[in-house]
């Protein structure tokens, strides 16, 4: 196996990011809405040294955010690739299938990360955080960015067509989002909810970056957000590879072309 | 296991569900250099028979060979082996035909420098030098077909697999993308393997086979094929075409009716036509004979065989 077919895929992905410049600036107008106009309000709410605490503390969260949106969107494009055709430029290539899946969530990692770092670079000059944070921030996001891409990595392969992407945002992203301790201490949630956030392998992206941030109340210990991350990530990536190498999930790309009248 | 054999498979057979068999028991021999058509309507099981062929789908049973290798037992070497020309297609519409091209030549792991030289060798041979960086939007329904075709060879491939390469297009492009297959099979030897259902595009292939409800029914090279049929087809459109059927099948044997029209074949090369004209008067409307195309054959012996076994 050469690396060729993989930065193929990955670079194609990586042009197709930076040529559509328009969305990655409005890929920074969802954090910075939430920081400045949310955060703003929520923390006008709060009394006296909580205010400008709320902001500190909403930092890791609109991070993750930025890294759950970019990653899972990007891993989504191999359901596009599939209803669009393209997918079939690669299955017929010489390559193993789960290749593919690698290769796709490379780019959905890196996807996430240079919006990442583009996040962090405009909190940079708000003067949010220091560069010292912000180079902390760097392992954790990488860190979830890959979680996010298994998760996408994940819901890609059991979905027949984009048509499913309102019920993706619906049942996938927001919950996974609302319930991860992003925009909320984890220990003030009902006790139901607590252990939603629990079994969210995202809540433990979030947490790690919490812990890159100084002054910031954590739920789990690094450890515990690292193994839970690595973990749930390999699974996730070995299952989507193995639900991908199974050709019954293309057959409706291929049988749909017998099937025309 | 003959060595010069391209394509074998046997008994290869493909259900979807418990109701559709697309492929029942196909046995194909096809030798290595030859122009192989397998023709049938749609919905016959020509894209599946080439989908298990090409690694993108498994048979339910049965198996094929590559270039004498076993298809199931390693797909990845017989992805190296083949090239396929999806029925619609593979690109990426938001990129230039370059970096389709590119990515492909990437995809078939060749390094930078020879990927270049193929695509700019493959884009003279389909007169598309100067579409190279222009997006793929751009380009005519022909042109994007070409360079589909073109992404298909870029790596050399043994065997090459067209599904339906036309459909869709104009008779010009039409034309000019067979000039392109035979220009590739010129200058590479490699074995094609198409499936269509413009029959008269099949006509350059060295066999055909007629396909069927996933079922091969009868085949061989198309001259023959039409040398056999018959001398001529005769067409006769008739006001009352029982009569016209009563009158003339005791001569040439029962003929296909669609309506008012009938097509009679003619085994015998000396019939007198214009004495026939004569004969026939005002009872028919018009009359025309020609020669027999691999459309006659396909009417004759695969619709309606009955009538074809009768002559």
């Amino acid at each position: 196996m050469s690396w060729r077919p993989v930065k193929a895929v990955v670079g194609r992905e990586m042009s197709k990011l930076f040529r559509q410049r328009a969305r990655l600036i409005s890929s920074m107008v969802r954090p910075m809405i939430w920081l400045l106009v949310i955060g703003s309000g929520v923390g006008s709410m709060l009394q006296g040294p909580q205010q400008d605490g709320y902001l500190t503390f909403l930092v890791p969260g609109i991070l993750a955010m930025t890294l759950l949106f970019a990653s899972l969107l990007s891993a989504l494009t191999l359901v596009y690739d599939k209803e669009f055709g393209v997918m079939r430029m690669m299955m017929i290539a010489p390559i193993a299938h789960y290749w593919i899946v690698i290769s796709k969530l490379i780019a959905a990692t890196l996807t996430a990360m240079v919006q990442a770092i583009l996040l962090l670079v405009l909190l940079l000059i708000l003067g949010l955080i220091s560069v010292k944070i912000a180079v902390m921030l760097l392992l954790p996001a990488l860190l979830t960015a890959i979680c996010c891409a298994a998760i996408g990595g994940l819901i890609a392969v059991w979905s027949k067509s984009i048509d499913n992407f309102a019920v993706i945002m619906n049942f996938f992203i927001f919950p996974v989002f609302f319930l991860s301790g992003a925009l909320y201490p984890v220990n003030q949630l009902p006790a139901y909810l607590h252990y939603v956030v629990q079994v969210n392998p995202f809540s433990y992206g979030v947490d790690l970056l919490k812990h890159a941030v100084p002054n910031v109340d954590t739920d789990f210990s690094i450890t515990t957000d690292i193994a839970v991350l690595v973990g749930f990530s390999t699974v996730a990536i070995l299952i989507a590879c193995w639900r991908f190498s199974r050709e019954s999930v293309h057959e409706p790309l291929f049988h749909r072309v017998t099937k025309r009248p | 296991m003959d060595s010069n054999l391209a394509i074998r498979t046997r008994g290869l057979t493909k259900h979807y569900g418990s109701q559709t068999t697309a492929v029942n028991n196909l046995d194909l021999d096809i030798e290595a250099g030859q122009f192989y058509g397998l023709l049938g309507p749609n919905g016959a099981g020509k894209s599946t028979t080439i989908h298990m062929l090409t690694t993108m789908t498994s048979p339910t049973s049965g198996e094929a060979w590559i270039d004498n290798k076993q298809v199931s037992a390693n797909p990845v070497a017989i992805r190296t082996a083949v090239g396929l020309v999806f029925q619609d297609s593979a690109l990426d519409r938001t990129m230039s035909v370059d970096e389709n091209l590119q990515f492909a030549a990437a995809m078939y792991n060749l390094p930078p420098k020879q990927a270049n030289q193929r695509i700019d060798e493959l884009l003279s041979v389909f007169g598309l030098q100067e579409k190279r960086k222009q997006k793929l939007l751009a380009l005519s329904g022909g042109q994007r077909r070409a360079v589909d075709i073109a992404r298909g060879v870029l790596h050399k491939p043994k065997v090459l697999f067209l599904d339906e390469p036309t459909i869709g297009l104009d008779l010009p492009n039409r034309r000019a993308i067979w000039r392109f297959v035979e220009q590739l099979r010129r200058n590479e030897g490699m074995t094609v393997f198409l499936t269509t259902h413009y029959l008269e595009e099949a006509e350059a292939c060295d066999h055909v086979d007629f396909f069927q409800k996933g079922q091969l029914l009868s085949g061989g090279k198309p001259s023959t094929l039409i040398e056999q049929l018959a001398e001529y087809i005769l067409e006769i459109n008739s006001p009352d075409p029982q009569q016209t059927i009563a009158q003339l099948s005791p001569i040439f044997g029962t003929p296909i009716q669609e309506d008012q029209q009938l097509s009679f074949k003619i085994a015998a090369h000396d019939v007198d036509f214009f004495q026939l004209q004569k004969t026939l008067g005002d009872t028919i409307s018009s009359m025309q004979w020609r020669r027999p195309n691999l459309n006659d054959v396909y009417l004759w012996v695969v619709c309606h065989p009955s009538k074809g076994n009768q002559a």
